[in-house]
């Protein structure tokens, strides 16, 4: 069963009530036909319904093979735990999910998607009737997507009761029976999978037909003199990666995860360093030590995390925005805090960021939001960005805001910023961007026109070795 | 009506909601428990020269405070700051004494606060640099200036032996330690003159902004163009030179460069500073509230004395201060989350 809806629609919430984490106001909830209560997550486990969150809940110190059977540790005949069937049993599932994990590893060390089908495997260890997916094929590659999806109808086909939570809907019509679309809270549709279409979908979702979301993108055709020109970029992860982009251009990056685009990203911001190779931005070959000095530049980064990297989640909404140009508004080394209200009401004001304050916390706004909060610092007036380097900025959030951030995309290519567009959404890179630049494993393995590219070819590309 | 309404909302609401309001009730709160505790025990603790005890009585605390706010402001913390400053002030010693090189006091001064600038960027580059976590980059530290200290201490003496420095004041130090203006201690008119300075860096100024940027999300404020390595060496560097000048205070207090300089200060500058609302991670807080906080952790220590407590509940009521204030802390921050959390869902509803 696919639970549906936008960000904020109440679907981690519903799921966080099932699995004892938070408590019901009112209602009852009913498993195998008895009301049930659990007053903490400890007891939705033993009912048997287990939920994997978007945020790892991974021990990170620990191997792998812990983290499959925490509280679960097999013990031998002195009572100490017997670390070889510990070993032998976690590599029977990691197995059996077909998956390149040594159980020794320390679990903080594998990538991502690894990590993620961690939290997969435990759930099924756990011999749950009930197991929900909040989002779980955000940080995973199409191949593990695959076999997700198998182990996903294995378990449909033993008799147990997948919940999964998505914004992408293609996979939904892959794995699912049955849809419950939620909004605003409620419930606003229960539908039959093969009866429906993501027309249908998208309406029942934000309560109007938002039509196709690419076709309708107020697009640049009017590009600049070449802006960037990086010649054989290396870097300890990055390995020889040369192209260029000009002024209007969108450029999507595209890759599995761990391909390095986002070592690209960073490389060219001055954040990580540069071993070898040549960056021309601007007219001037340049080496950034920091991300000041790529700022003064005019470059502008909003990073793959948001909150960890992007935003200062516990300052307001004009801190965030500021950020970068304290000091150029500065009074005499002193803040000008006129100016800085100005400049946020600016950027609440031109991306309708729903906030009743600038004074807001950023923690407490939408995903949707919080990308709007670092659009309007990097395009503040005070702030001259020449090229704006976008990390996956559309991950988790909505259908609807999505397409606002694509068409802001288009609008500042008008204005004739180049945009490096990363994201691991095939559909979303190659539909927004105006040249698909494909990376696998720290190389560029292959460039593309819009015009010519299908998530087959870019794909292929992708995967090559 | 609504004008009222525009001067509560104005003036009397950011006052009262402000941390540093509810600090300075807690401490007229103590002034109030100990004036009438101290008269049933037939002593007088509600009087000016109590408060000008406590004043006196912070000045070296002050110091320290203010390094170790600043840095924890910042994200960073520095348990080396109190060994720095009684290496500092034992280098002042042994700068001016006849025993040792006989120094003019202004260079022994600056001697002794350069030499503590080094440990602060030495600091600074084990965690910077060398990604050490500052709790044990600065406690490694702390051992060096310690053995460094003993080994300045050991120059002038006969048999080689670590010992306290003693040296004829010139004027200004003795001015330092024990002068007065009219009549306030010299050292509280400087103490003074600190807090309002820095106070007014942290809450106003661009550089004060970034520090407490960086301390919400270091990496966040990196990649939005704040110089987190430069701040980190300022910080840290301003750290262990204020623990170099409460040092240079005690050295001039006391005549004398002494082995145990500043040990029962060890903490109170981190202390101070979390009881006056400086988040322990960083980001939030500043130099009023640090100062609110040594007044009321002295005030509280002289007021236990006032009522002839045993000295050595003093001490363990102190930690039971200092829980207290921070599960008030703890206490208004997870209410104010729940609320936001709350509303957070009532507007997704």
């Amino acid at each position: 069963m696919a639970l549906l809806g936008e960000n904020g629609a109440g679907k981690s919430t519903l799921l966080k009530i099932m699995s004892g984490d938070q408590s019901a106001d009112d209602g009852e909830m009913l498993l195998n036909g008895a009301p049930v209560h659990f007053g903490s997550p400890y007891a939705a486990i033993s009912a048997g319904i287990s939920v994997i969150y978007q945020e790892r809940q991974l021990m990170s110190q620990m191997s792998v093979m812990e983290n499959l059977f925490p509280g679960a540790l097999p013990k031998n005949k002195l009572g100490l735990f017997n670390k070889h069937k510990l070993y032998t049993d976690a590599l029977e599932i990691i197995n059996k999910f077909g998956l390149p994990i040594d159980p020794a590893e320390k679990a903080g060390r594998l990538n991502v998607a690894h990590q993620q089908m961690i939290e997969i495997m435990k759930a099924y260890r756990r011999g749950a009737d009930i197991i929900a997916f909040d989002e779980p094929t955000a940080p995973l590659t199409d191949a593990e997507i695959t076999i997700l999806f198998d182990i996903i109808r294995e378990l449909r086909a033993d008799g147990k009761v997948v919940i999964y939570v998505s914004h992408r809907l293609s996979e939904i019509f892959q794995v699912t029976d049955d849809i419950v679309v939620m909004k605003d809270g409620k419930l606003v549709a229960t539908l039959k999978t093969n009866e429906t279409d993501e027309g249908e979908l998208i309406k029942a979702m934000v309560g109007r037909d938002i039509g196709d979301t690419y076709a309708g993108l107020n697009r640049n055709t009017q590009y600049g003199d070449v802006l960037l020109d990086v010649k054989n970029l290396r870097t300890p992860y990055v390995h020889d990666v040369s192209f260029q982009a000009r002024r209007g251009e969108v450029i999507g990056l595209a890759g599995l995860v761990g391909a390095g685009r986002t070592e690209v990203a960073r490389a060219l911001f001055g954040a990580d360093p540069v071993t070898d190779g040549e960056i021309t931005f601007d007219g001037k070959v340049v080496k950034f030590k920091t991300p000041r000095d790529a700022i003064n530049a005019g470059i502008a980064l909003c990073p793959e995390d948001r909150k960890e990297q992007g935003l200062i989640l516990g300052r307001t909404i004009k801190d965030n925005v500021v950020m970068p140009v304290v000091d150029k508004i500065a009074n005499y080394k002193f803040m000008n805090n006129r100016r800085v209200n100005e400049l946020a009401d600016t950027a609440v004001e031109k991306y309708s960021i729903k906030t009743p304050s600038i004074d807001k916390i950023v923690g407490e706004l939408s995903g949707g939001n919080q990308q709007k909060v670092i659009l309007g610092r990097w395009t503040s007036e005070e702030i001259d960005t020449k090229l704006l380097i976008l990390d996956e900025p559309t991950k988790g959030i909505d259908v609807g805001t999505k397409a606002e951030i694509y068409q802001m995309v288009c609008d500042f290519a008008r204005q004739g910023i180049a945009v490096i567009f990363i994201s691991s959404e095939l559909t979303e890179v190659i539909n927004v961007a105006d040249r698909i630049i494909v990376m696998h494993n720290g190389h560029v393995t292959g460039q593309i026109d819009r015009a010519d590219a299908t998530e087959e070819n870019v794909l292929a590309m992708a995967m090559l070795d | 009506m609504s004008n009222k309404k525009d001067f509560y909302g104005r003036y009397v609401k950011p006052v009262v909601s402000h941390k540093v309001f509810t600090l300075v009730c807690l401490l007229v709160g103590l002034c109030i428990v100990f004036s009438v505790w101290a008269s049933s025990v037939g002593n007088r603790f509600l009087a000016a020269s109590t408060f000008k005890n406590i004043l006196a009585s912070i000045i070296l605390s002050s110091f320290l405070t203010i390094g170790a706010g600043c840095l924890l402001i910042s994200g960073n913390i520095d348990l080396s700051q109190s060994a720095v400053g009684a290496f500092g002030g034992m280098v002042l010693a042994a700068a001016i004494s006849e025993t040792g090189w006989g120094l003019p006091w202004y260079m022994g001064i600056v001697i002794s606060l350069i030499l503590c600038a080094g440990f602060g960027a030495l600091n600074a580059l084990l965690i910077d640099k060398f990604r050490f976590p500052a709790f044990i980059g600065t406690l490694a530290m702390s051992y060096m200036a310690q053995g460094l200290m003993r080994m300045f201490s050991a120059m002038g003496s006969d048999d080689g032996l670590a010992k306290n420095i003693a040296y004829q004041k010139p004027e200004v130090i003795k001015w330092l330690g024990t002068g007065q203006v009219g009549s306030i201690p010299s050292g509280v008119i400087i103490m003074l003159i600190f807090f309002i300075v820095y106070g007014v860096i942290i809450a106003r100024t661009t550089f004060g902004k970034k520090v407490s940027l960086m301390g919400g999300n270091r990496e966040a404020a990196k990649l939005a163009g704040i110089n987190s390595r430069a701040i980190t060496y300022i910080l840290f560097i301003n750290s262990a030179v204020m623990g170099g000048v409460a040092g240079v205070f005690n050295t001039s207090r006391l005549g004398q460069g002494q082995l145990l300089a500043l040990q029962t200060n060890q903490f109170t500058g981190i202390t101070a500073a979390i009881l006056g609302g400086i988040s322990f991670g960083g980001g939030a807080g500043g130099m009023g509230g640090a100062f609110v906080g040594l007044l009321i952790l002295n005030t509280f220590q002289i007021g236990m004395n006032s009522v002839k407590m045993n000295p050595f509940w003093i001490n363990v009521f102190t930690g039971i201060l200092l829980l207290v204030a921070l599960s008030i802390d703890f206490l208004t921050q997870v209410s104010s989350s729940r609320i936001t959390a709350r509303r957070r869902r009532t507007a997704n509803a």
